[in-house]
């Protein structure tokens, strides 16, 4: 009855779609990855270069800089919008007047294509035509200029993030924390913990498995994020908000370096896996405990 | 309960694509009247049929620009009407039209008939073989060389496409010069000319120089505060995180302070000083720090503002003067719907150094860019004769006046007697005169088969530069010895 | 008794004081978008009010009565919308398998699925491009700029995803219920369609619109795998902002539209997500 052959073919259209869509392109970037190949540099075609790629990338300033800049752009943005959703999904788990009003408007931004989200930002924020420059100088005198400063540029591709995808964490949250038992909760506020230590003992310990897999999903796209910033700064000023995606784009499109565009994208790739991995094998083991 | 709103949900999906598409089918293309003359369709036609390329489909792909959509909107069609060879020419953005051209020649495949070969690409497409011999291919197939097509009616723009040997790649179609345009209006008030003497001792007057240059913007800047204007002295194409600011520097600024070829020594293949080069050179500083300084000077926007918000910014009234591409001249001096200063547009030739214009006279020099561009025939291209049909088609005399003025663009000689150009060039201070007669002071980018990778490792420090981050000084040295090592990498200059 | 009251009072304040707050936030950028769509280009640079003055309906009109906008849209629609039933129905099956069978390996297969997603995408596009023009190709037919090749590219995105979203929901769905139907006779296609589909509706439902947010979004790849036939509507939409840079009141007009079809399906969809989320984190 239950031979795996059957689970197999269930499996298998999903296994071969990957294969040659997902994997299959791998196995070409890992083999360009091994060779020095511009088609517009001095010397035609592909020569052998073995690990050399991966070894200029180690000693690659302007890349360790854009790895650096890109790990905390998400950790920012991610431990924003995990404080803010979970605050705001804790507000909606309660049925109160209105509540199916502001939650539909406040999930909009989900559905926007990243690069609209990036068009939008950008009228907003184009000094003598966007509403966020003009009123920052009326009302507090604040030369908001984000082709010059550094500082506002990163900000305002943080709060974007923020913008575009709280929503998501806050819905993911709150469908976690309606899922969630509540004879627990009843139970302790029968048994006299204040607020605090409800929030800090039980709902903190029974969203763990939630919360790990928000970030783990946040993370992944965050680290591996483009359209929108390069729509709204398009990496600037300078390298300010020039993240890895960014630069992986710039390396292997305008500049044509195949062979190190190649090599560069495999890194990060297997940093963001290792990283990811260390946060499936947290949740895994959450999900041990409780079991 | 679920399963029914989900069916309704898909249902009025379905719906909603086959009204969409029903208007897709309802609503035909727009085709305006064929510029053609009626005497040559029997040509077309049988050259045409000669070819078997009757009911062939060719596809090329363009920049998204007055000019190309121009070339898809009225000659595709009536092209088609006379030969019967659909084109589908695909106007997309700037970066995507390279990324897509490239892989598609790189890896053969074939997919577009022609592509759109800027002035400044052409050398890495020579370079690696991507591009058809015209001259060699007309040579071949003289049945179907068209007595209307002849290389010789091109202005010199013509020569950007040329090998060694003077064979000719891509036929131009489009062609300007970066210019300088100032605001008739402001400098031709009494009042602002007697207030401009009274403060700096000598008349307003277009910039000649790059001190008299920044005495108009001070002076327009503080104007502007003064009066309550959301009004600036210049322009700067200054995006920070664009190549367009790279562009403005090494093709407009840095020419006018004698320094050319992006500083980069053509013998040795070396950028710094010390090796030979210019690029990070005293005059290369002086040119970076004085365009830098307009910065002061320049609507908020400037470091933001790739070539097309700096022809906002200008028909928006926010600039008193600027380096402005030619293509923006016209719609900028002409178009009530899209500009406020209509009829107030000035062009002049941009302010230089001492020596620059008497070297740009003798040809050992230039005072600025002459950007262009034209279509090619790629090696992998399956429809080749067909192909060069349609090239032949929009290299014809009679097509070019009404191109000209649709996206102004000059590619030959007797376009620029032709009663509608003239009647657009009164409109703008005479720019088309002012670009025949000047034109030959102004040059493209310079014949580097590595341009797009050189310019992504120099842009960054050029970017530091125009929002602080360095010095005009430190950002050219950091560039130029970047410039060095990455031309080494690509095998230049070992 | 009556700091009680108190506290209640100041806890409503501060509930709709951040509901409304967060409501501003989230509306001024789309309604921004909206006021700048209604704007002439002469307008453009007028002092920054957030009223719409005046309506220039042209920023509408013309894409909407361009022919290939339209076939753009067209093509938006049936993409994403094949690429979500593809992906859900795979999703089903495969999770269903992961689930119900000790298959050596699923635990990998599970991440490994996931990491499909991780990759930055730029250095991906030569290799498909490759695969598209030249493994794929039947005569003169390839699957490039075709409808087919973004809805399988899109299954590496949305894919990994929907396993992962539907392998918790799975999980949480007694396998006891199977075998009950088993004893009454049932088949294995009988289980899944009356048994399993009719519990896991809620997780298909959010399957389903994440994954056809996410390809009707999905811009890089539909940029450089269509030319004419098959462009959708963000590369529409990336072409005039990096084109008509200056042109931003029809660019306005184009970015709301293109974000209208995915707003109606999300409010007619918005409360299965609440319930479909979970991710299975949660055992209930």
């Amino acid at each position: 009855m239950r031979s795996n052959r059957m689970g197999w073919a269930l499996l298998a259209p999903t296994l071969a779609i990957l294969a040659v869509v997902g994997f299959l392109p791998f196995l070409y970037v890992l083999y360009v990855g091994l060779f020095d190949w511009n088609p517009f540099s001095n010397q035609l075609g592909m020569q052998w270069a073995a690990v050399n790629n991966y070894r200029r990338l180690v000693f690659d300033g302007a890349f360790l800089d854009s790895l650096w800049r890109t790990g905390l752009f998400a950790f920012v943005s991610v431990s924003i919008e995990l404080s803010l959703g979970f605050l705001l999904a804790q507000t909606l788990v309660k049925n109160f007047p209105g509540r199916t009003v502001f939650r539909t408007l406040y999930v909009l931004p989900l559905v926007m294509a990243p690069i609209a989200v990036g068009a939008t930002w950008r009228l907003l924020t184009i000094p003598g035509f966007g509403p966020i420059p003009y009123f920052l100088d009326k009302w507090f005198g604040i030369d908001y200029r984000l082709g010059t400063f550094a500082d506002q540029a990163f900000l305002t591709v943080v709060l974007m993030d923020v913008w575009h995808w709280t929503p998501f964490v806050t819905l993911t949250l709150l469908a976690g924390l309606t899922a969630m038992p509540k004879e627990p909760l009843e139970q302790a506020q029968v048994d006299g913990a204040n607020r605090w230590q409800v929030f800090r003992y039980l709902t903190i310990p029974m969203m763990m498995p939630v919360l790990l897999t928000v970030i783990f999903i946040r993370l992944m796209d965050a680290l591996r994020v483009v359209d929108e910033v390069f729509m709204l700064t398009s990496g600037g000023p300078g390298t300010a908000t020039q993240f890895i995606g960014i630069h992986i784009y710039r390396v292997v499109v305008p500049k044509t370096d195949y062979g190190y565009g190649s090599a560069m994208s495999l890194l990060v790739l297997y940093f963001t896996i290792v990283l990811c991995w260390l946060l499936f094998i947290a949740l895994a083991q959450v999900g041990k405990q409780r079991e | 309960m679920f399963k029914h709103k989900l069916t309704v949900m898909l249902g009025i999906l379905v719906l909603f694509s086959m009204v969409l598409s029903g208007c897709a089918a309802a609503v035909p293309a727009a085709q305006p009247a064929a510029p053609a003359a009626e005497g040559e369709a029997s040509w077309w036609k049988t050259a045409s049929q000669s070819a078997s390329c009757e009911g062939v489909t060719i596809r090329g792909i363009s920049e998204s620009t007055p000019p190309s959509n121009f070339a898809r909107e009225t000659l595709a069609p009536a092209f088609q009407a006379e030969t019967g060879i659909t084109v589908e020419l695909e106007t997309t953005s700037w970066d995507e039209m390279y990324n897509k051209a490239i892989n598609d020649m790189q890896a053969g495949t074939g997919i577009y008939d022609f592509v759109y070969i800027e002035q400044d690409i052409i050398y890495q497409y020579l370079a690696n073989n991507y591009l058809v011999n015209l001259t060699q291919l007309l040579a071949d197939n003289p049945n179907l060389a068209s007595p209307d097509f002849d290389f010789a009616k091109f202005t010199s723009f013509i020569d950007n496409f040329k090998d060694a040997d003077g064979n000719i790649y891509g036929v131009p179609m489009e062609a300007f010069v970066k210019i300088y345009l100032y605001r008739l209006d402001l400098f031709n008030d009494p009042a602002i000319q007697e207030a401009f003497a009274a403060e700096y001792g000598y008349d307003l007057a277009p910039a000649t120089t790059h001190q008299q240059y920044q005495d108009n913007a001070t002076f327009f800047t503080q104007y502007g505060t003064d009066n309550g204007l959301e009004l600036w002295g210049t322009t700067v194409q200054g995006n920070t995180g664009h190549a367009s600011s790279f562009y403005e520097f090494f093709e407009s600024i840095a020419p006018t302070f004698g320094v050319y070829n992006w500083g980069i020594n053509s013998e040795n293949w070396k950028a710094t000083v010390e090796n030979g080069g210019g690029m990070n050179s005293d005059a290369a500083k002086e040119a970076l720090a004085f365009w830098v300084g307009l910065l002061q000077y320049a609507p908020p926007e400037a470091t933001q503002s790739t070539w097309d918000e700096v022809a906002a910014s200008f028909a928006a009234g926010r600039a008193a003067q600027g380096w402005v591409y030619g293509e923006n001249a016209a719609w900028i001096a002409t178009d009530p719907d899209r500009s406020k200063v209509v009829g107030n547009v000035g062009v002049a030739l941009p302010p230089v150094s001492e020596g620059v214009m008497e070297a740009a006279a003798d040809g050992s020099g230039y005072i600025g860019y002459y950007d262009g561009g034209s279509f090619g025939l790629p090696v992998s291209s399956k429809n080749q004769q067909c192909t060069l049909l349609w090239l032949e088609y929009i290299g014809q005399e009679s097509v070019q006046a009404d191109w000209a003025v649709a996206g102004s663009r000059i590619v030959m000689e007797s376009t620029y007697d032709d009663p509608k150009v003239q009647e657009v060039d009164a409109k703008t201070d005479n720019y088309y005169t002012l670009m025949k007669d000047e034109g030959p002071l102004f040059r493209g980018a310079p014949p580097f088969p590595f341009h797009s990778a050189l310019r992504e490792v120099v842009q960054p420090f050029i970017w530091k530069a125009l929002s602080g981050e360095l010095t005009a000084a430190d950002a050219l040295d950091q560039a130029a010895a970047a410039a060095d090592a990455e031309l080494v990498n690509l095998g230049y200059g070992q | 008794m009556k700091s009680s009251v108190m506290r209640n009072a100041l806890g409503w304040v501060g509930l709709y004081g951040l509901w409304t707050t967060m409501i501003v936030v989230t509306i001024i950028p789309i309604y921004w978008m909206i006021v700048v769509s209604a704007r002439s280009r002469v307008e453009l640079f007028d002092a920054p009010t957030l009223l719409i003055k005046s309506f220039y309906a042209p920023n509408y009109l013309k894409p909407l009565t361009d022919p290939i906008f339209q076939r753009y849209l067209v093509n938006s629609l049936v993409i994403a919308t094949s690429n979500a039933l593809l992906v859900t129905a795979l999703a089903l099956l495969a999770t269903y398998a992961l689930s119900r069978w000790r298959l050596p390996g699923a635990d990998n297969i599970f991440f490994w699925t996931i990491t499909q997603r991780m990759a930055p995408p730029a250095a991906f596009v030569l290799p498909i491009f490759l695969i598209y023009t030249r493994v794929f190709k039947i005569g003169d037919w390839t699957l490039f700029d075709t409808q087919l090749g973004l809805i399988l590219l899109y299954c590496v995105f949305n894919l990994p995803f929907a396993v992962w979203l539907m392998k918790g929901i799975m999980d949480g769905i007694p396998v006891e219920l199977d075998e009950a139907a088993f004893v009454d006779g049932a088949g294995r296609w009988t289980v899944l369609a009356r048994v399993v589909v009719p519990l896991v509706a809620p997780g298909l439902a959010i399957t389903f619109i994440l994954s056809w947010i996410f390809a009707w979004n999905e811009y890089l790849f539909a940029a450089n795998l269509t030319s004419v036939n098959a462009r959708t509507i963000t590369t529409g939409l990336a072409a005039f902002v990096s084109v008509t840079g200056t042109n931003w009141g029809e660019m306005a007009a184009v970015a709301t539209l293109a974000i209208l079809p995915a707003l109606i399906f999300l409010v007619f969809v918005q409360r299965y997500i609440v319930t479909g989320l979970t991710f299975g984190a949660v055992k209930e």
